[in-house]
């Protein structure tokens, strides 16, 4: 007998109650695109944290002096950052680059005070390096022709109950160690979808320090924005190259909980498919079940005339893939249409909105999903319908033909 | 020929021991045409289950053309029906989502006969069982007695030593019952195949020409013409 007899048979099978075949099949699609669904979503959440946190202070690289890495103190400046301007401004893998001022101070006004990092940018350069710009709910992005002029997180503002134009010192050790205090005016307030980040950082224009601060002459972090992700690596290596004090990062290695997070969340999500999958594989198997006792006089038959046990087993996992596939282009094409639908239009979670700028991502999801999940998980429905239905065919297997064809 | 051995099969009920087969010994030659009648409970179709080795018996056996099929294994007893016994059920039992054509070509794909083969093989037999203008027909299609006719087609399928048929047209009309009953008969008569079945009906003990009567397990007449 050959396999294609199998297959013939099983499949119609398949056919031969419509109603409860068109029951399982509708679960499996139900299941499928649901599961898909919720995939795409702890994707799409998962990405937009990481692209979040990416354009807006992250970047893909980051370069420091290694000195200031382990001590954050003000006088480790980049040496010779003409060498890594002159490299990266004929670099085609980079899209565009920042050079920064970082300085650990304290920020305070009447309300209260809070501890903050006072990020000096040059305001022409970051734009393309960090999208804090389109972020400003109240004021602008330094467009006040005044010097000392700032940009700062609504919660933070909120919490020190800032406005507009409010003024607000900022305290911190200069170059010699002495305590400095510099007045700032709030110019702007961001809302950027990353709590701790709104929360902790100042944004203020690096001319203002420098005016400020005569003996600050230099950069303590350059940011850059690669073309693509996958050149990250290779980038980083070469600016390493130029000198050994560099501490060149890429974003993983300076959001370790991010990559640890992308990384695990690959195995989390076909887990969970998983587990989907397994309560489906008990619907599948309580119809097989069902159709094998229907069929009883019919399989007991097929043994008697001598059908092997091999053939009968095989019928039986043919209908119940027979299932699946029917199923899963419907499940796929399901999903795939409501995940590009709602990857443009996205969904308003603004109920939860604070939960998710906690967790880094604003109250807009964009959905998406990869296309290798489609087929992965397309191929885990397939087989977890086989082992559905090693249960139901080692049953039939069990049909005693002298009962059975009586 | 099929030679049955001392045959006893005994079931448990419980505490109690049911002799269904009692110590019978028979021989059916090629080209038979026997009839296995007795009231119910008599251990025909036990009888019939041991010969064509779907049950095990208790004791004795069952030797074909020379060979004991009660000590085969599982596998063999397998190929050994598929090979050597044709089977014709009470209640048809054809597969309800193929045509009578495809339930008979079945049997020959099980045996991996060649597409032309089968199909020749197929309209041979859908002819002799007169059924050929009902080959596309699924059997939900067909009557009774026409579902019985492809089912001896099928039991015929793989060109068998003998056919076991169990009480054949218990659930067929009396012009279906002579219908069926013709075309065995003729088949016996023309292309010397060997039927074994059990019945209760009168008219096809009358057709028969070997009639073996069972009651409590043990032959207690076995006619010849």
């Amino acid at each position: 007998m050959n396999l294609l007899t199998i297959i013939k048979i099983g499949w119609r099978n398949v056919w031969r109650n419509r109603s409860r075949s068109t029951v399982v099949v509708l679960s499996v699609i139900m299941g499928l695109s649901g599961g898909l669904l919720i995939l795409s979503l702890m994707f799409a959440l998962n990405d937009q944290r990481m692209d979040n946190a990416i354009n807006t202070y992250l970047a893909n690289i980051q370069v420091h002096d290694s000195r200031f890495a382990e001590e954050y103190s003000l006088d480790r400046f980049i040496d010779d950052h003409e060498s890594i301007d002159e490299m990266l401004s004929k670099d085609k893998r980079v899209k565009a680059y920042s050079k920064r001022v970082i300085i650990n101070g304290m920020l305070s006004n009447s309300t209260g005070s809070h501890g903050v990092n006072v990020l000096g940018v040059n305001p022409d350069t970051d734009i393309n390096v960090s999208n804090v710009n389109s972020k400003i709910i109240e004021g602008n992005y330094f467009k006040s022709t005044k010097n000392n002029t700032m940009l700062i997180g609504e919660k933070l503002a909120d919490k020190l109950n800032l406005r507009l134009r409010s003024k607000v010192v900022i305290t911190f050790q200069d170059l010699n160690g002495d305590i400095t205090s510099l007045l700032f005016r709030v110019e702007g307030i961001f809302k950027s979808g990353n709590s701790i980040f709104d929360n902790n950082n100042i944004i203020v224009n690096q001319k203002s320090l420098y005016y400020n601060i005569p003996d600050l002459k230099g950069f303590h972090e350059i940011a850059i924005i690669t073309i693509e992700d996958g050149l990250t690596d290779s980038l980083k290596k070469d600016l390493q190259v130029l000198n050994s004090n560099y501490k060149v990062e890429s974003w993983d290695e300076i959001a370790v909980e991010l990559a640890y997070a992308n990384k695990m969340m690959s195995s989390f999500l076909y887990i969970f498919m998983l587990i989907v999958l397994f309560g489906l594989s008990f619907g599948i198997i309580n119809t097989m079940l069902m159709s094998i006792f229907e069929r009883k006089k019919e399989l007991g038959m097929l043994m008697s005339i001598g059908m092997t046990r091999y053939y009968i087993f095989l019928m039986i996992c043919s209908e119940t893939i027979f299932l699946s596939l029917i199923a899963i282009p419907f499940g796929v094409l399901i999903s795939y249409i409501t995940i590009n639908y709602f990857g443009i239009e996205g969904i308003d979670l603004s109920v939860v909105q604070s939960g998710l700028e906690n967790f880094g991502v604003g109250s807009v999801i964009y959905l998406k999903l990869p296309s290798e999940y489609y087929f992965n998980i397309s191929v885990m429905v397939i087989l977890i319908s086989f082992l559905s239905s090693i249960f139901p065919a080692i049953r039939a297997l069990k049909i005693n033909p002298v009962e059975a064809t009586k | 020929m099929i030679q049955v051995k001392n045959l006893s099969k005994i079931y448990k009920q419980g505490e109690l021991e049911v002799k269904a087969v009692n110590n019978i010994s028979m021989k059916v030659y090629d080209g038979e045409f026997t009839a296995v009648v007795g009231p119910s409970g008599s251990g025909k179709t036990t009888l019939l289950n041991c010969m064509g080795g779907l049950d095990s018996c208790t004791s004795g056996g069952v030797i074909v053309d020379g060979e004991s099929i009660s000590s085969y294994s599982s596998n063999q007893i397998i190929k050994f029906r598929l090979n050597n016994i044709g089977f014709v059920f009470q209640s048809y039992n054809l597969i309800p989502v193929l045509s009578a054509k495809e339930n008979i070509e079945m049997v020959m794909l099980m045996l991996g006969y060649k597409e032309e083969e089968r199909t020749k093989r197929s309209i041979e037999l859908l002819e002799k069982v007169e059924m050929l203008d009902m080959s596309d027909r699924r059997p939900n299609q067909m009557s009774g007695g026409q579902q019985q006719r492809v089912a001896v087609a099928r039991a015929l399928a793989s060109k068998p030593k003998f056919i076991l048929a169990d009480e054949p047209t218990a659930n067929l009309d009396s012009k279906s019952t002579a219908n069926l009953i013709d075309i065995m008969s003729r088949l016996n008569r023309e292309e010397n195949i060997t039927f074994i079945f059990s019945t209760h009906d009168q008219r096809v003990i009358d057709r028969a020409r070997r009639v073996v009567t069972l009651v409590d397990g043990k032959i207690i007449n076995d006619r010849n013409e």
